[in-house]
């Protein structure tokens, strides 16, 4: 089963959609609204290496995946849908 | 051999899919994903029906009206169409990674991207303070000084979203005061906000910085140069067609919209209609690129029983 993170903020289109489509495929995930919380904001930064949602990390056997931004191709790859 | 292949998911090929299936025509709509150029905006406002609507709620309402056909139409979302080629008996390939499709008529609803600067530092920094949407990215500059390239309304638009969490927002403009094209009401706000300052008939020549964007070199139209110390540049200067997958053999004007007829949306190869802000069409608006759509599918329709 992977862990699915999704970094976003509230005004941002396609941070809804990636929620969207993980809902209607009946994945669970863990959000966090960086527009909110500044360290968790910096620590998407450092990881990533830039500013930009969403950020979707998906933890599976041991390996993790970044996704920047809503790829809705990539997403059903990794999560195997 | 389909009938119909629809290329894109905003508002135009959605429309085009959902007259193709009641019309029970052989259809494929290819599309990245569902929602076109409008799923940034946080409140659409002039979508007919709807007194105000997200950018994502209408993405969704436009997925479930076309999914709702989907024993007329055959849906591939999440596929990125490479290439169409024009065969020689005037029917169409139309590649899709290693899968080739053929059509007798191509209707293209690929709608546009942000155009952009063009200038040094640009692709270097994307993502890395240099931005292209404001709604999206904003909470990122709090405390922050940006920097908004774009005098239309997308651009003073950016600069009222901006001005929620940065410090201090500086607007490029080409033109002059009077050349500052947005709403009155957007405008107003801006002019009254001491956090704005506006640097008019200049360009942006070079975003600067080290691991992360650190300032904006800029131009006068009369020569003089300046730089402006920001931690984020937001591009809002129009958007440029998805054309190229027919460029070869459809017309195109100078800026790359395809050309087309606009009474069929025919382009000016028999069989190949198009739809929304991939063409010439003079106004940019999700309810034209629907009524367009549904023209382009229509006349295919009537394309069809001839050929």
């Amino acid at each position: 089963m992977a862990k699915v993170t999704i970094y976003s903020t509230p005004t941002c289109g396609y941070c809804t959609m990636a929620k969207d489509f993980l809902q209607e495929k009946g994945v669970e995930y863990e959000e966090i609204d960086v527009s909110v919380d500044q360290q968790k904001a910096q620590a998407m930064v450092e990881k990533t290496g830039q500013m930009g949602v969403p950020v979707i990390i998906i933890e599976k056997d041991g390996q993790e995946e970044v996704l920047v931004g809503f790829d809705q191709v990539q997403l059903t790859n990794l999560l195997g849908l | 051999m389909y009938e119909v292949i629809i290329i894109g998911g905003g508002p135009a090929a959605v429309a085009a899919g959902v007259y193709a299936a009641r019309k029970q025509i052989k259809t494929a709509l290819f599309a990245t994903q569902i929602g076109g150029q409008s799923v940034v905006s946080d409140g659409i406002e002039n979508w007919i029906g709807e007194e105000v609507i997200s950018g994502p709620d209408l993405a969704l309402k436009l997925k479930k009206h076309l999914e709702a056909q989907k024993d007329s139409i055959d849906l591939h979302i999440g596929e990125n169409v490479d290439k169409i080629n024009k065969k020689n008996d005037g029917t169409f390939e139309v590649m899709v990674g290693e899968n080739i499709y053929n059509t007798k008529t191509v209707i293209v609803c690929s709608g546009g991207r942000h155009r952009r600067l063009g200038v040094p530092g640009e692709d270097k920094f994307e993502g890395k303070g240099v931005a292209f949407c404001a709604t999206c990215d904003a909470p990122f500059f709090k405390d922050k000084d940006v920097a908004v390239v774009g005098g239309g309304n997308s651009g003073l638009e950016a600069v009222v979203d901006l001005m929620k969490y940065a410090k201090k927002v500086y607007l490029i403009a080409r033109k002059d005061e009077d050349g500052l094209r947005g709403d009155p009401v957007t405008l107003a706000e801006i002019k009254s906000s001491d956090k704005v300052e506006t640097i008019y008939e200049a360009n942006a020549i070079e975003v600067l910085g080290d691991k992360m964007v650190t300032g904006l070199r800029y131009k006068h139209i009369e020569g003089e140069e300046g730089t402006i110390e920001v931690q984020g540049v937001f591009v809002e200067i129009g958007s440029v067609p998805n054309s190229e997958i027919v460029a070869d053999f459809v017309d195109t004007d100078d800026w790359n919209n395809i050309k087309i007829n606009c009474e069929t949306q025919e382009t000016s190869c028999p069989g190949v209609f198009a739809a929304g802000d991939v063409t010439n069409t003079i106004y940019r608006q999700n309810n034209i690129a629907v009524g367009d759509a549904i023209k382009a599918l229509l006349s295919a329709h009537e394309y069809l029983k001839k050929n």
